[in-house]
């Protein structure tokens, strides 16, 4: 199915939640858990333009189509984050610019040296790279949704339910952009199939990983995936993934959470 | 009631304290389309010159993610206001830039040779350079660290002030009411822009030596307008004489403006690029 980007770029906007009543927030309010959690995607969602610039520095840019979609998405992605941050505020949390400079200030050398690596390795294997990127978008929209709705199944909270439902909305477009680029570049080259299966194999993480301390993503993602309903959730992901051309048997999702140590039932696979 | 009086009190440890990025992402502009009366360009359409121009001012104003990249590897990505509002530009910019698209569209028969966006990086000297620019743009503004920001900022602002000019250029060469329609809808969006660019850049020389230093020698041999450098020549010179041969007093009120930022005195950057091109 073709991806049209005009009438994706048309329709883009940002996610609307000034018409939800937040002061069901006092009523209701959310476990400490679903903050960590909430703070967690709020943080990955502001830091977009972090994942933006590591495509940028790929030939992945020299794409019409695909600068169209990163303009969009990096946008409607910044959106997602203040609409979580006005949900954390509801709670008394709050989530500014200044911060979130201090937490990209913490990321220190690693972070500084990435680009260059991205750079390194992207222009080296030149435009079969982009299909890496379009695959490893694909993974982190897939988990992003199906963490937006599982917490909402979780937290059955009435106006967290819907906000987290419009964000997955999006999302899902974002996947469909994704995976569309995804397919098309690797059913065309034998070799973005074999770069792209290496990749993921050896440095996919969840998304936030770059960003957050393992502690956090053992909580935040055993909070959403942990026993045998997550393991349901987590196989489908891997299964959506693997369906891609060349990347048949990988299970990227299920070792990440198992690297993690979240417990999701003897079902899993041994880490 | 001398409270009413007396202006609000600007907190002086941010940069552009009266430039409120959320309000701003909130208030994008998107798409044009709806407003622009195309069919006006059946009726009385443009010179071959100012669909060239425009041509022109499309491609570069289409150019963010190019422009993205080498500002995302720096220190410049760390600050969250920064990368807010770049995320809002670069949005505001898109539809910017598809409006002169629809113009251009109702002029089919003129030949441009502006090449696109898509066709711009085929091979050659260029795209190796480009292919590994990042690479050098983020060792090297890493080691010098935020005044960097500030060759950003002011970057931003000495585009937006030339494209300003230009586009008022255009109207004054090309009488035709609804092109004036689409170009200052262009120019309202591109103001806040300035608002931006101009406070932060204000701040941010006026705090650091380093940062004036480093924006004088950066700014000597940045590409302008900001993409430009993607153009082909011809058409950069073109840009130039078709607008300001005859009118070169209006680079030097753009360049008045830059030598009135902290440490830049002095500096000719505009008239410097019209008269390399002409």
């Amino acid at each position: 199915m073709a991806f049209d980007i005009d009438r994706f770029s048309e329709t883009s906007v940002p996610v609307t939640w000034t018409d939800l009543d937040f002061s069901e927030f006092e009523r209701t309010p959310l476990p400490e858990d679903s903050l960590r959690a909430l703070r967690y995607m709020c943080d990955v969602e502001y830091h977009t333009v972090c994942y933006l610039r590591d495509m940028l520095v790929t030939p992945s840019h020299e794409d019409e189509d695909v600068s169209a979609f990163m303009t969009m998405w990096n946008r409607e992605e910044f959106w997602h984050g203040e609409a979580l941050a006005a949900v954390l505020g509801a709670h008394g949390i709050t989530v500014d610019f200044d911060e979130l400079k201090a937490t990209r200030l913490k990321l220190g050398w690693k972070d500084r040296l990435d680009p260059v690596k991205q750079s390194l390795l992207g222009n080296l294997v030149g435009k079969d790279f982009i299909a890496t990127h379009m695959t490893w978008g694909a993974a982190n929209e897939l988990s992003a949704v199906a963490a937006y709705r599982r917490m909402a199944e979780l937290e059955q909270h009435p106006v967290l339910a819907v906000l987290l439902k419009r964000i997955a909305q999006q999302e899902t477009r974002h996947v469909a952009f994704y995976t569309t680029q995804a397919r098309m570049r690797l059913e065309r080259s034998k070799k973005a199939q074999v770069i792209t299966r290496f990749a993921l194999t050896k440095a996919w993480g969840p998304v936030g990983s770059t960003i957050s301390t393992s502690e956090e993503i053992t909580h935040v993602f055993g909070h959403l995936f942990s026993g045998a309903a997550g393991l349901t959730e987590v196989r489908k992901l891997d299964e959506k993934i693997s369906g891609m051309p060349g990347l048949a048997g990988l299970t990227i999702v299920e070792n990440a959470m198992l690297k993690y140590g979240i417990d999701m039932g003897d079902e899993a696979l041994v880490a | 009631m001398t409270q009413e009086l007396s202006p609000p009190v600007p907190d002086l440890s941010a940069p552009a304290p009266d430039f409120d990025v959320r309000e701003f992402a909130r208030t994008a502009v998107g798409s044009h389309r709806a407003e622009i009366d195309l069919d006006a360009f059946d009726a009385e359409p443009l010179s071959g010159e100012t669909v060239r121009v425009l041509a022109f001012l499309r491609s570069v104003e289409h150019a963010t993610m190019n422009h993205l990249r080498d500002v995302l590897v720096t220190p410049s990505h760390k600050d969250a206001r920064v990368t807010a509002f770049l995320t809002t530009w670069a949005y505001e910019k898109f539809w910017i830039a598809d409006a002169l698209s629809a113009v251009l569209a109702k002029h089919p028969s003129v030949v441009v040779g502006a090449q696109s966006l898509r066709h711009r990086i085929g091979g050659g000297v260029r795209a190796v350079i480009d292919r590994f620019s990042p690479i050098r743009e983020a060792l090297v503004a890493n080691a010098i660290g935020d005044d960097v920001i500030a060759v950003h900022m002011t970057t931003g602002a000495v585009d937006t002030w030339l494209s300003q000019t230009a586009y008022s250029r255009v109207e004054a060469t090309e009488p035709h009411p609804e092109l004036t329609r689409v170009l200052e809808r262009i120019r309202e969006v591109k103001d806040r822009h300035l608002q931006f660019f101009a406070a932060q850049a204000e701040f941010r020389l006026g705090e650091s030596a380093g940062a004036r230093a480093l924006t004088r020698k950066r700014m000597a041999r940045a590409a302008l307008p900001v993409g430009s450098d993607y153009q082909p020549r011809s058409e950069v010179s073109y840009f130039f004489s078709q607008l300001f041969d005859g009118a070169q007093q209006l680079l030097d009120e753009v360049d008045a403006r830059i030598q009135a930022l902290p440490g830049l005195d002095g500096l000719t950057l505009v008239r410097s690029r019209y008269e390399a091109t002409a």
